[in-house]
């Protein structure tokens, strides 16, 4: 019988219309109490490996009282659980990691969480838009403070433009890649010129799209909360930019974080492809043949990009929240954002350090030996305040989806597009 | 009457027919269907990530396997996980028999007001999504119970089992001569002594297999136990979605805990199988 | 046996009058003792989610509202459901993956168990090898299933492509998805009814088949007339249990799709069954008091199928169990 998955999948919430107004008396109200120095365990909820562990080791010695517990669970599962025991009122651990593209779905629930604000933590360390996904709309309470982040670039085969006779140098790739036209373009020639034809420009339109997007002054939502993606024009134009690369052979068609999508590094699948900093170490990870065959320039646009990155989050329901709060503070500190990012690669979402040597001088022999450091930071200055909202993720997704059906000839763009809408309609109506 | 000489078919012996070659290429066939997959899985984890998506694919083993496994061990509670698993699997399977042998032979044989009611209503109770109800549970077991994160939140829920009854149920209707009941109860025999004497000699067959069943199903639970318990105390499944952490999964290292998590299946198949699949041969009755 | 002596009274008093007190009170009580520990338990962790469950799907609950979880719409989830074209491709889906998945499986697990009935040289191990699907870790399995179902560099593709047949994006097509996932579930659960028939075979007695035999019966004759028949209360239950499961199925339309957030069943929703769905809606979207009014609409959708299930089943067969 299949009660494994009877026993899948929540749906509705129940009971909480009753347990309600006994939950807000189990939130814990009044403020947390001040560090004390018993022991205290204090658990982080992770949804991949941060490179956090030979920093709670650190932690220990000037705070040998707390012993600290880390769970990873997949993507998925984590910010589902959270979800799932915000909504029950328990079962969040001390401190919850939330990745960047989901921070914006908790900004309705910024109460549950603690305010970094009142414990002395500085909005200015990090990007406009950085701060404001993770803050309250009003803006006064901020529930999460910035690990990293992705920031965004192009990263391309250096050895398979030059094939195709696009270019040697980055300099000379970056000054065909000004704008998005530039880069529709230029695939276009790219897929005339290449000599092997199973060679497509990019790897998956969703990204392309969303690179294009996330550089507009406004996106899927505006200031006040609403959904425009059908009355904007510069998510139309986007969506038209991506719709023609893909029609015009551009599109490799695959999803990332497959297996598929793996080979396609391994196998030449795909000329350039919009990079976040983590994804060096994959690569490098991945298609280890193609040591120093990629470059990196400054992704097409005038808005500089990002895609990932993380904050922690204290939810109020936690027991231990003072401990929480600092171990939080401590962990997102410019001291240990520069250690993780020599051990792990992971960039620093603190830009106080994007101006220190460490980060400046940082280039990458396997990408050509590409000043990576520069490029990634000014990505993320050049990356202005988009108003954001609760679905934003899963719009994102939405249109996502919909490129791929273009992608997969399922659907014709006019189909896809109002498609797309109407399943809009459907998430947020 | 005077026996006749049966007609040799195929050569019968011991109640039951042979198999002929074509059966056995069928079967051949089959196993090798079923098989493949967790052959394939064992490849995988002997490989690195970047082999899994080779074309053409690899169905060679590779090398990599204990680095794998150790992996697997080394980031997730494994050991802790198989033994939470053991636990909850083995202890849902004793209830779940008892229960439902119980429940069984009272749906099949014994006579009560509203027992046809009851009976729908039994398997009208399957028909409720599970889906229905995940978050009101999670609250009675975090709210009320503070039992998240410990395994009886897992244990208890699944105590009973109305596909359980109803299985034992359909076999006793078929299995167990109301007669023989009948002769008991001249007899003088209580109803517990009737169970006891009586039916679960009668109901083993399917008893095992819906142990069996019962055991693998829980053992490969893997929504309700992620919801409730953490990494810090997981069972296998629980783990392997540790191991599916991150941006960018290692598959080779996944498909490693996911032989760890099929192997001790494998095991109690090689110890007990025999005796729960060749139970299942003695079942039948000579009236 | 002794003669009777006692006086003539009371050797005609009536049956049940000779039977102890106690022994009637046991054949009154025992039955509602023995099926209480399911019900108990049914009642407390089944029925309490449920009745909850169907109070929530009478609120306006959604996360992105704050106080949403005080607002009592009535049936206005009901009837927005009604209008709801994704609900009705989620049901699409169900049906058709459900007949696609079940039928095959049952007729499949029938035969397979009929062979393993036979006197089979290490017939244990045959045994055990069918059940070593369903042991298979789910993650393991989809992973691996997605893997032979590649585009690209998928297993069946190239076997496809040895016959000249052109590379099938799997995920992509609606009925291709739809395969691929009936494939799956069968591969999966095949071995597990196979055996619950096998189960049920053993009550069988053998002397049927012999009688049978010396008749002249072939084969297939007999497994006609004598297995089908008598196993007809499993078969029942297979398809009852098989039915349900089928229309609950979550799993493996989720993780067919391989991506961060899966829950949208292909980038058309092309195989996003009910489950799916209501996952989507709930802990995708936040949408808690339509989540709920779409279980329970998942619930009666289920109800009405057994039930029809069932009367097609007795008037086919025309025999009580």
């Amino acid at each position: 019988m299949r009660t494994a998955f009877r026993r899948a999948a929540a749906v509705v919430g129940a009971g909480l219309v009753l347990a309600g107004p006994a939950l807000a008396g189990c939130g814990k109200s009044g403020s947390p109490s001040s560090g004390s120095t018993g022991p205290v365990t204090l658990t982080v909820n992770l949804y991949g490996d941060f490179g956090y562990k030979p920093l709670y080791e650190k932690y220990r010695q000037t705070h040998p009282n707390v012993t600290i517990k880390e769970n990873v669970t997949d993507f998925d599962t984590h910010h589902k659980n959270l979800q799932q025991h915000l909504v029950a009122g328990a079962g969040t651990a001390d401190l919850e990691a939330i990745e960047n593209g989901q921070v914006a779905g908790y900004q309705s629930q910024a109460a549950k969480f603690e305010n970094f604000l009142d414990s002395g933590v500085e909005k200015s360390r990090w990007t406009d838009q950085k701060v404001r996904a993770a803050s309250s709309p009003d803006g006064k309470v901020l529930f999460g403070v910035g690990t990293d982040i992705g920031g965004l670039a192009l990263c391309y085969r250096s050895d398979l433009l030059k094939a195709a006779g696009l270019g040697d140098t980055p300099e000379a790739v970056g000054a065909k890649l000004k704008s998005w036209d530039d880069f529709v373009n230029l695939g276009h020639e790219f897929r005339a010129k290449t000599p092997d034809k199973n060679v497509k420009w990019y790897d998956a339109a969703s990204n392309v799209f969303n690179a294009i997007v996330a550089q507009a002054d406004k996106g899927l939502y505006d200031e006040s909360g609403k959904v425009i993606v059908e009355t904007n024009p510069a998510v139309k134009a986007a969506w038209d930019q991506t719709i023609k690369s893909i029609q015009d052979g551009e599109s490799a068609g695959l999803a990332a974080f497959t297996p598929q999508w793996n080979t396609g590094f391994q196998k030449g699948g795909f000329a350039t492809i919009t990079c976040p900093s983590w994804m060096m170490a994959y690569i490098k990870d991945q298609a280890k043949e193609t040591a120093g065959k990629w470059n990196i320039v400054t992704i097409p646009g005038t808005g500089g990009g990002n895609w990932g990155g993380s904050y922690l989050t204290v939810p109020k329901q936690g027991r231990n929240r003072a401990a929480a709060i600092e171990l939080a503070k401590w962990l997102t500190a410019p001291e240990q954002q520069a250690e993780l990012f020599k051990s792990k690669g992971n960039f620093p979402s603190d830009q106080n350090l994007w101006k220190t040597a460490d980060i400046t001088n940082y280039k990458d022999d396997f990408f050509g030996g590409a000043p990576v450091g520069k490029i990634f930071s000014e990505s993320m200055l050049n990356l202005h305040y988009q108003p954001l909202g609760a679905h934003a993720g899963e719009i994102g997704n939405v249109i996502g989806n919909a490129l791929v059906s273009v992608e997969q000839g399922k659907a014709t763009p006019d189909d896809a597009w109002k498609k797309a809408l109407a399943d809009v309609k459907n998430l947020t109506g | 009457m005077t026996v006749v000489e049966p007609v040799r078919r195929r050569g019968r012996r011991d109640g039951q027919l042979s198999a002929g070659k074509g059966t056995y290429a069928l079967l051949g066939a089959v196993v090798l269907i079923s098989l493949f997959p967790l052959y394939w899985t064992f490849v995988a984890a002997s490989r690195t990530n970047s082999d899994i998506d080779r074309v053409p694919p690899s169905l060679i083993p590779g090398g990599n396997l204990f680095a794998n496994l150790g992996k697997a061990f080394h980031e997730t509670e494994m050991r802790l996980a198989l033994i939470n698993s053991f636990l909850v699997a083995s202890t849902i399977t004793i209830s779940v028999v008892l229960t439902s042998t119980l429940a069984g032979f009272a749906f099949a044989k014994l006579r009560f007001r509203g027992r046809n009611l009851l009976l729908a209503g039994l398997v009208a109770t399957m028909m409720v999504p599970t889906q229905l109800g995940i978050i009101p549970l999670y609250i009675m077991m975090s709210q009320w119970l503070h039992w998240n994160d410990h395994i009886q939140a897992l244990i208890v829920p699944a105590a009973a089992s109305a596909f359980g009854v109803f299985f034992i149920r359909q076999y006793l209707v078929t299995a167990l001569p109301t007669e023989l009941l009948e002769a008991a109860r001249v007899d003088g025999c209580s109803t517990l002594r009737i169970y006891w004497n009586i039916v679960l000699p009668v109901a083993r067959p399917a008893a095992a297999v819906l142990g069996m069943l019962t055991f693998m199903t829980a053992w490969n639970d893997f929504y309700w136990p992620r919801v409730v318990l953490t990494p810090q105390n997981p069972t296998v499944q629980v783990a392997l979605s540790t191991l599916a952490g991150g941006y960018l999964v290692d598959y080779s290292v996944l498909l490693a805990g996911a032989l760890i998590a099929t192997l001790p299946m494998l095991v109690v198949f090689v110890v007990m199988g025999r005796q729960i699949l060749d139970g299942i041969m003695q079942g039948a009755i000579k009236a | 046996m002794l003669t009777d002596t006692r006086p003539a009274r009371q050797r005609t008093i009536p049956r049940y009058q000779r039977v102890p007190r106690w022994h009637r009170m046991d054949m009154k009580v025992s039955p509602y003792l023995y099926i209480a520990p399911f019900f108990v338990l049914f009642g407390v962790f089944g029925l309490f989610p449920l009745l909850y469950t169907g109070y929530v799907s009478l609120l306006g609950w959604r996360t992105d509202t704050a106080g949403s979880e005080h607002t009592f719409v009535g049936l206005a989830n009901y009837g927005k459901l009604l209008h709801d074209q994704f609900f009705w491709n989620a049901l699409k889906n169900t049906l058709a993956i459900g007949v696609i998945s079940t039928g095959p499986q049952l007729l499949l697990a029938l035969g397979l168990a009929h062979l393993l009935n036979y006197k089979l040289r290490g017939r244990t191990l045959f045994r055990m090898s069918v059940l070593v699907p369903n042991v298979t870790s789910v993650a393991a399995v989809t992973v691996i299933f997605v893997q032979l179902f590649g585009r690209d560099y998928g297993l069946i593709n190239y076997v496809l492509g040895l016959f000249g047949v052109k590379h099938l994006d799997w995920q992509a097509g609606t009925w291709s998805s739809w395969i691929a996932i009936s494939v799956i579930v069968t591969w999966r659960w095949t071995g597990y009814n196979a055996l619950i028939y096998l189960a049920g075979m053993q009550a069988i007695p053998f002397e049927l088949y012999e009688s049978a035999a010396l008749d002249g019966a072939s084969r297939w004759r007999q497994f006609r007339s004598i297995t089908i028949p008598m196993l007809r209360p499993t078969i029942l239950f297979t398809v009852i249990v098989s039915t349900i499961g089928a229309l609950q199925l979550f799993g493996e339309p989720l993780l067919f799709n391989q991506s961060q957030t899966p829950e949208t069943g292909g980038s058309q929703h092309q195989f996003q069954v009910m489950a799916v769905y209501t996952y989507e809606m709930f802990l995708g979207n936040g949408k808690f008091g339509y989540g709920a009014a779409i279980s329970w609409a998942m619930f009666l959708v289920i109800v009405v199928i057994v039930a029809i299930n069932l009367t097609l089943a007795r008037r086919l067969r025309g025999v009580e169990e």
